[in-house]
């Protein structure tokens, strides 16, 4: 792990270093569309559940390969259909993926291979679409695939990192397994990245709507303009409207069991502590679920749910290279595409897992400055965003690919 | 040497204890970094887990950052555990919306 600070300097003095000498670039993989990558992956994107074995035979051979797989992209019904359609494509434009081989195994009507191929090589990158049924079953598509994808990993490696300023970042921010050293710690520091990232002109997406719920206001007031502000309580109400619909209620889902553990009482003391990661960002847009988020410097807020897998699966879609994962307890998510760096700042899930984080800030317990824990984190994401692999990314913990859905299966 | 808990926000009714606490034993106040007052814990509570320190009427919102985190279900004395027992949230209650 990352290692602490001594805490045994004069807070102040320390403070006033914490920015100093503070990197503005990074190194990554230009796209032709001006996005840059933090990774050059082949992406094996699975168009339909049924192609999901197809994908990870495909990606287990191919060394320099990732695959995405789920269990939708049939009888859908129309808004979550499309969902699927566009978080899929919007994966595949990730700049993470350097290029693609999407495979499907009959014909998805609204979310083939090709529909998903073609909105991808808009990008400009490769991208190249495999039908399991018109390839002669699955061991064919398997071979087929393979080949592709191999020639395709054979000029990705050949391709070099360029230093780009961190204006080129979009910074996902997600928290999970929350406790009350979350608002204090682990989300304050990942605040102050926040405003570092925004201050050098880049990007930050903020999401977990459900996880907005009491702090609406302090959220609002941040807004560059008041139609955000009203957007953002919207989608709060909204999401609370969906839940009280269903003749339940949102104890004894949120906080969840072990945020509960960890001491939060409540889902407006669980916000509050969440959105401490929004740091003093202004936010100048607010955007639906796994939409691309505009080259606009600053905070942008996505309306995904509560669950991590679903709300960070969002925000890859949004186009974020890495994402900060803010832990209380100690999460083991990992999406599969965007680097998921883990964090904590409480001592007990520090020790117990270690090999699940990657940047213990529990010092700031024992008097070390935020802004000087802040600093700890920002030079991670700067060496991810640059090549480092987090511990997830070694482990192959690719867990948390999950697309948020609206309505049933028919 | 006296056990701490950590104030968020000078309104706050709760500080959030950084070391598990023992009935009886003395919680010296954090706000801001500084050292604020001593109140004596009332009862166990466990690390990272919230300690009054203003008391509440039943009714009353329960405040940290400054804001609403719930509103508390029964009286709440300087020094008792806060937790679900205690307070509640005012959001997402399918118990209410039937009303």
């Amino acid at each position: 792990m990352a290692k602490r600070a001594s805490t045994s300097r004069n807070g102040a003095s320390r403070r006033s270093k914490a920015s100093s000498g503070i990197r503005k670039t990074w190194w990554g993989f230009p796209r032709e569309n001006g996005d840059i990558g933090a990774r050059n992956y082949l992406l094996v994107l699975s168009g339909t559940l049924y192609a999901n074995p197809t994908c990870e035979r495909v990606a287990r051979t191919l060394r320099h390969s990732v695959s995405i797989t789920h269990p939708l992209g049939r009888c859908q019904i129309e808004p979550d259909l499309k969902r699927t359609f566009e978080t899929l494509v919007a994966h595949g434009q990730n700049a993470n993926a350097g290029a693609v081989v999407v495979i499907d195994h009959h014909r998805e009507e609204g979310c083939t291979a090709d529909e998903i191929a073609h909105e991808i090589a808009k990008t400009g990158k490769r991208v190249e679409a495999v039908n399991i049924r018109l390839s002669g079953g699955a061991i064919e598509a398997t071979a087929k695939a393979t080949r592709i994808g191999m020639e395709m990993i054979r000029e990705l490696t050949n391709e070099r990192r360029q230093e780009v300023p961190v204006s080129k970042l979009l910074l996902g921010l997600n928290c999970g397994t929350s406790d009350t050293t979350s608002g204090i710690s682990h989300n304050k520091a990942t605040g102050w990245v926040t405003d570092q990232v925004v201050k050098f002109g880049g990007r930050a997406l903020l999401a977990e709507t459900t996880e907005m719920m009491g702090g609406e206001d302090v959220l609002a007031a941040k807004c560059v303009r008041p139609a955000l502000g009203k957007k953002i309580w919207r989608m709060v109400e909204e999401m609370e409207e969906r839940i009280l619909a269903c003749g339940v209620d949102l104890r004894g889902s949120q906080p969840t069991g072990d945020n509960m553990e960890g001491g939060l009482s409540t889902i407006e003391e669980k916000s509050l502590g969440a959105i401490q990661k929004a740091g003093t960002a202004p936010i100048v847009d607010v955007i639906p679920y796994s939409v691309r988020a505009k080259k606009i410097p600053g905070l942008h807020v996505m309306d995904t749910p509560g669950h991590g897998g679903e709300s960070i699966t969002g925000i890859a879609g949004g186009g974020a290279q890495v994402l900060i994962f803010s832990t209380g307890g100690g999460h083991t998510i990992n999406h599969p595409l965007m680097s998921t760096l883990r964090i904590t700042g409480n001592p007990v899930s520090a020790e117990l897992q270690r090999d699940t984080l990657d940047v213990d800030v529990s010092d700031i317990f024992t008097g070390t400055p935020i802004e000087v824990a802040g600093r700890r984190v920002y030079d991670e994401v700067i060496d991810v965003a640059s090549g480092k692999m987090t511990k997830a990314e070694i482990l192959h913990e690719d867990n948390a690919f999950g697309i948020t859905r609206v309505g049933p299966s028919v | 040497m006296a056990k701490v808990a950590m104030i968020i926000d000078r309104q706050d009714h709760v500080a959030t204890c950084i070391s598990a606490i023992k009935r009886g034993e003395t919680v010296e106040l954090m706000l801001n970094g500084r050292k604020s007052k001593k109140i004596k814990a009332t009862q166990n509570i466990p690390y990272s887990h919230k300690i009054c320190v203003k008391p509440m009427k039943k009714g009353d919102q329960c405040l940290k950052y400054g804001l609403s985190i719930g509103s508390a279900t029964k009286e709440v004395k300087v020094g008792d555990y806060i937790h679900v027992h205690n307070i509640d949230s005012n959001r997402g209650r399918g118990d209410l919306a039937s009303d």
